[in-house]
C-alpha cells in the first residue's frame, strides 16, 4: 500500500508533519490541506516539525511551506528534520493521528478498576469486552477481533484488529501492544482513522491521549 | 479406533477438496485405512476430483435416512487398497442433517478406518458445523492472500472453542517467485498471525488443475512438486518425523545473493 503524501503525527514533544519523498510542492500542499480539513476540531496555533526522509523540496519550497502553514493554518515550524540526520526515527508508515474531540467528564476511579487476564489470542469474529476495568491479552489480536476495555489495553503481542479503551469514558486510558498495528484504535471518544497496511516498528508502543488533544503514538518504555 | 480429521477453510475455492482427495489417497498409498466423506452437500465434488463419481449410488444421506448401511454407502477406490468413500447427496441441502447425524456417521466409520478426512464446504454456518462436528482435529487449508487468512483465522477460533485439538496448517498454492517479488505473503507472516502447527506447504502447480479435471488424484503419480508435497504430509499425519522443506524462487543465482544478504 502506498504510503500517504503527508502524515500527521504527535511525538512526545509534539506535532510533526511527514511528507513523502519524491513529489511536487503543489502535491504536498494538496495534501497538506486535505490532512487538516480532517482535523476536528481544526488545529492551529501549534507548532510543527517537518519531517522528510528524503531531500525533497528546494529551500525555496520549504520557505513557501512553511509562510503556508503560518499565514492559512495558523501553524509554525519548529524546526524542519533534514533528510541525512540518521538517527531520524522511521515514521513513514506510522499512525496518522486524528481527533474527534468532545469534553467528557472523567468519570471513573482509576483505582477501583479490576483487570481482566485473556491467556489466549483474540480471532478474528471474537470479541473481548469488560467495561469493569482493563484488558491483558497473553497473545495477539488479530484482525478482525475487537478489544474493549473500560480500562486499559495492553496486549503482549501484536495488535493488528480493533482495540477501544476507556469505553466508560476515562480519557487516560492506554492502548499498549508489542506490535501496534491496529486497523481501529479508539480511545474513550478519540478514534484514530482507519490503519491499513502498517507494517509493525519493532517495539512496544503506547497509544494515549496526549495534551494536544489527539491520540499519540509512542514508544512504551515504561509506566 | 481411527481418527475423524476435518479439512477445513473459511474461504471457498482454497483447496479443500483437492486436499482431501490427494491426503486420502497419499494415506492409503502409504499402508493406512482411510474414508474420505464429503460433507459439501448440495455442491458436491470429492466424487468428481477423486474419479468416482460414477460408480456412487448411495450418499450419507441414505445413510441418515436409513436407506442403506453405512458400509454399503461406501465406494471403494479400486487404484489403491484400504480407500473409501462417501459421498455427499445432491438433491439436499445442508440444512437437511444435522451435526448430530454427520459426528454419528464419523464415529462409526471410526471403527474400520485410520482416518476418516472429512471435506467441509466453505463457510462458518451449517455445513461446516456439519462437517465439524465428529472431529477430533482439524486441518486449516489457506492461500497465501490477506483474505483467506482472515477466514482461516476465524474458522480456528470456532475449532479452538470446539476444543478440537490439534488444528494443523496446510499453505496451498504457495509461490516462492511471488513471494521474492513481494507480491505474495510469506511463510512466515502467515504463521505469525495464524499461530498454529504448520503441516505442510503445497506449490501452485498446474499439476494441479490436471489432475482435477482427470479425476485422477495427484499423489498416483509422484512426479509434480505438489505430489510430493501431500506425500509428506500424509507422512506427518502418520507420526512420521519428516523435515518440512523450504520452497525456493527458481532462480539460483538469487537464491545465493539473498543468502549473502541475510547474513548482513
Ligand atoms: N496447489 C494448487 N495449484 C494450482 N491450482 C490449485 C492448487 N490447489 C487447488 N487448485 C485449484 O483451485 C481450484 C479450487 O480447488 P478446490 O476445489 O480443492 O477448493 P475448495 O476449497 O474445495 O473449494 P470449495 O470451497 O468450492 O469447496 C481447483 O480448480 C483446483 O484445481
Ligand atoms: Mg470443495
Amino acid at each position: 500500500m502506498a504510503h500517504p503524501i503527508v502524515t500527521l503525527r504527535a511525538y512526545g514533544d509534539g506535532l510533526r508533519l511527514i511528507i513523502r519523498p519524491n513529489l511536487s510542492i503543489t502535491e504536498i500542499e494538496e495534501a497538506i490541506q486535505q490532512e487538516l480539513a480532517r482535523m476536528n476540531p481544526p488545529l492551529s496555533e501549534t507548532s510543527v516539525q517537518i519531517d522528510m526522509r528524503a531531500p525533497v523540496l528546494t529551500d525555496k519550497e520549504l520557505e513557501r511551506l512553511k509562510t503556508k502553514l503560518q499565514k492559512t493554518y495558523n501553524l509554525q515550524t519548529r524546526e524542519v528534520a533534514s533528510p541525512d540526520e540518521t538517527a531520524a526515527p522511521v515514521v513513514v508508515a506510522a499512525p496518522a493521528t486524528h481527533t474527534i474531540s468532545q469534553t467528557l467528564m472523567l468519570s471513573h476511579n482509576e483505582s477501583s478498576e479490576q483487570s481482566r487476564i485473556v491467556p489466549q489470542t483474540i480471532r478474528s469474529g471474537q470479541t473481548e469486552d469488560f467495561p469493569q476495568g482493563s484488558l491483558i491479552i497473553y497473545g495477539d489480536v488479530n484482525q478482525g477481533a475487537e478489544v474493549r476495555a473500560g480500562g486499559d489495553v495492553i496486549v503482549l503481542g501484536a495488535l493488528r484488529g480493533s482495540a477501544h479503551a476507556g469505553t466508560n469514558g476515562r480519557l487516560s486510558a492506554v492502548v499498549i501492544a508489542m506490535e501496534l498495528v491496529p486497523l481501529h484504535l479508539q480511545i474513550g471518544n478519540y478514534i484514530n482513522p482507519p490503519l491499513l497496511g502498517q507494517k509493525s516498528r519493532g517495539y512496544p508502543e503506547i497509544a494515549h491521549i496526549g495534551s494536544k488533544d489527539i491520540i499519540v503514538v509512542e514508544r512504551f518504555v515504561k509506566f | 479406533m481411527g481418527k475423524v480429521i476435518v479439512v477445513t477453510s473459511g474461504k471457498g475455492g482454497v483447496g479443500k477438496t483437492t486436499s482431501t482427495a490427494n491426503l486420502g489417497t497419499a494415506l492409503a498409498l502409504i499402508g493406512k485405512t482411510v474414508a474420505v466423506v464429503d460433507a459439501d452437500v448440495g455442491l458436491r465434488n470429492l466424487d468428481v476430483v477423486m474419479g468416482l463419481e460414477s460408480r456412487i449410488i448411495y450418499t450419507s444421506m441414505d445413510v441418515i435416512e436409513k436407506q442403506c448401511e453405512l458400509q454399503k454407502a461406501l465406494v471403494r477406490d479400486r487404484r489403491v487398497e484400504g480407500l473409501m468413500l462417501l459421498a455427499a447427496s445432491q438433491k439436499n441441502d445442508k440444512d437437511d442433517i444435522q451435526p448430530e447425524q454427520m459426528k454419528s456417521i464419523c464415529q462409526r466409520l471410526t471403527v474400520n478406518y485410520d482416518f476418516v478426512l472429512v471435506d467441509s464446504p466453505a463457510g462458518i454456518e451449517r455445513g461446516f458445523q456439519n462437517a465439524a462436528a465428529g472431529a477430533e482435529e482439524a486441518i486449516i487449508v489457506t492461500t497465501p492472500d490477506v483474505s483467506a487468512i482472515r477466514d482461516a483465522d476465524r474458522i480456528i477460533g470456532l475449532l479452538q472453542n470446539a476444543r478440537v485439538e490439534p488444528i494443523n496448517l496446510v499453505l496451498n498454492r504457495f509461490s516462492p517467485d511471488l513471494v521474492k517479488s513481494g507480491n505474495m505473503l510469506d511463510k512466515s507472516d502467515v504463521l505469525d498471525i495464524l499461530n498454529i502447527e504448520l503441516l505442510g506447504i503445497i506449490p501452485e502447480d498446474e499439476a494441479v488443475i490436471a489432475s482435477t479435471n482427470r479425476g485422477i488424484p495427484l499423489v498416483h503419480s509422484t512426479s509434480s512438486s505438489a505430489a510430493q508435497a501431500y506425500m509428506r504430509i500424509a507422512r506427518r499425519l502418520s507420526g512420521q518425523q519428516i523435515p518440512i522443506p523450504d520452497l525456493h524462487a527458481k532462480n539460483f543465482f538469487s537464491g545465493i545473493m539473498e543468502w549473502f544478504s541475510r547474513k548482513r
